[in-house]
């Protein structure tokens, strides 16, 4: 076991080496913020290797009035909050939702978007056919009743199919909390993987945010899928997109607080969202 | 956009990062078979001439390091080396955040992943060396070190070669697994590439055909070393 315990040490030793010490002031002049960079129009990375988006956009509005310097950083959505709570970076902007599950890993900003989920699902699918296609349920409190009676008149068309959906999202959450029972669901790494899954006919349908879907249905080669059923947010499915921050940095959470309220209270959301969704996200 | 222009190295082509990514790949991979070559041949000598504890401790380690996931070696190197190390920072008065280089992290990982690995068959090869050969060495008056650098050390690496070349191929496909830490190579730039073109088949297929010509490069090398290894010995 000598060896054992003498090998870590080299390891760690190596490691110490080789990375170094980053020493981090607590001021906040500078932050170091984390996105995915691979989830259109939110984030996402232009062929020459640049960082685009909605997110990327309003961090950089965000960063002016918080008066800090602001290092956006790619990183595998998987692995985005345990290298938060790390301390790999400061901030998470990846089109995250927050959901209770989050809550209990890290802290959130105010909100700075909300988009509904909803079904895609193949034209010559029988789920085309899913009732009150386009019409918004909110899953809060208020509008929960009537969003429960929509969500029991999919269950008999949903009955034995298998949908898919990405895994540790919200969208995942809301499958396993309201059709746990009924449906098989099939969860992926990316949003992408199952598109193709949906495209080859090995998932009924999937299940994400109408902003990321529109895309896809409205993409030259996705012809044959299209939009179906009713739209949800809130609840399960998370309250809306916000800031991820770890929950030892109070100061930091209060100052993108007062960024974000500002940034939508006059309208930069707003401009921000047209120029690339094509619509309104801001949180009301 | 055709496929060619999607990959290409146009102003609206994907062609550069791929490129980019393919050399880190390469990079990680090289860096973690090295690593596992030097910590397979030390756990090698430990199994064959180290006492009792030395000889546990190594067969701890290939058995548990070849029983987990790769991919768990990965977060646990990673988000634990951080954590772990910014707790010693803090010991030693430092403050805030130590980070763990999300290249070291994923070479070492692989680097011990595949030095599991190495050891085996570094330890075959050695097996399958001819007693009479070493006895023979003894017999002419080599001491250890001599016979170790004359006979021990080309003999077993002529045996190893075949197996080397497997592991190697391990590495370079453990290698996807960093992703997750941040790194950017073939995999990470393909999905990065799906994601912000809405294009995934075409980026998942050209990062399988980068895969497939790395791999047969190299599967190309080992076997001109094999044949340069066995070139003294007659096949029957």
């Amino acid at each position: 076991m000598k060896r054992l315990t003498g090998c870590a040490a080299a390891v760690a030793a190596s490691l110490l080496l080789a990375c170094g010490a980053s020493a981090q002031t607590k001021d906040w002049s500078s932050i170091k913020i984390a996105t995915e960079g691979a989830y259109k129009p939110w984030n996402f990375t232009d062929p020459s290797g640049k960082l685009v988006g909605f997110e990327i956009d309003l961090a950089e509005d965000l960063c002016k009035r918080m008066k800090a310097k602001c290092e956006i950083v790619a990183q595998a959505f998987d692995g985005v909050i345990p290298a938060l709570n790390a301390g790999k970076f400061d901030a998470i902007m990846a089109g995250m939702n927050i959901t209770d599950k989050r809550k209990e890993a890290i802290a959130f900003s105010e909100i700075y978007g909300r988009t509904p989920s909803t079904f895609a699902v193949l034209k010559s699918s029988p789920l085309a056919k899913l009732p009150e296609a386009g019409k918004v349920y909110s899953l809060n409190a208020d509008g929960l009743a009537a969003a429960q009676k929509s969500l029991n008149e999919l269950k008999p068309m949903l009955k034995g199919k298998v949908i898919g959906v990405q895994t540790s999202t919200a969208q995942a959450n809301f499958l396993e909390q309201y059709f746990k029972d009924v449906i098989e669901i099939r969860q992926y790494k990316t949003t992408e993987q199952h598109d193709l899954d949906l495209a080859a006919g090995r998932v009924d349908g999937v299940f994400a945010s109408i902003s990321y879907l529109k895309g896809v249905v409205e993409a030259p080669e996705n012809k044959e899928m299209m939009l179906a059923g009713p739209r949800y947010s809130g609840g399960a499915l998370g309250f809306g997109v916000a800031v991820g921050l770890r929950k030892t940095d109070p100061e930091l959470q209060a100052k993108f607080n007062a960024a974000v309220s500002a940034a939508v209270a006059d309208g930069t959301v707003k401009t921000l969202s047209m120029k690339w969704f094509g619509f309104d996200v801001t949180p009301r | 956009m055709s496929y060619f222009e999607l990959m290409g190295f146009g102003p609206k082509g994907w062609g550069l990062l791929l490129l980019k990514a393919t050399g880190m790949t390469v990079a990680v991979s090289c860096v973690a078979f090295g690593l596992g070559s030097a910590v397979g041949a030390l756990i090698a000598w430990a199994r064959i001439q180290g006492s009792r504890t030395l000889k546990l401790g190594a067969e701890a380690y290939t058995t548990v390091l070849r029983g987990i996931p790769d991919l768990l070696v990965i977060y646990l190197l990673y988000f634990g080396g951080s954590a772990a190390m910014t707790a010693v920072g803090h010991a030693l008065g430092a403050e805030g955040f130590v980070g763990v280089n999300a290249f070291a992290s994923g070479a070492i990982a692989v680097g011990i992943i595949s030095g599991a690995y190495q050891s085996e068959i570094f330890r075959g090869a050695f097996g399958a060396i001819a007693r009479g050969e070493l006895e023979a060495a003894r017999a002419v008056g080599m001491s250890g070190r001599l016979l170790f650098r004359r006979i021990v050390v080309p003999q077993t690496l002529r045996f190893a070669i075949p197996g080397l070349g497997n592991v190697w191929q391990l590495a370079l496909k453990e290698s996807a697994l960093i992703s997750v830490v941040g790194l950017t190579e073939i995999l990470r730039q393909a999905q990065v590439g799906a994601g912000s073109t809405r294009q995934p088949f075409a980026f998942f297929i050209t990062a399988a055909a980068l895969y497939l010509m790395l791999s047969s490069i190299s599967g190309w090398g080992f076997q001109k070393a094999e044949a340069l290894g066995m070139r003294g010995v007659r096949r029957s």
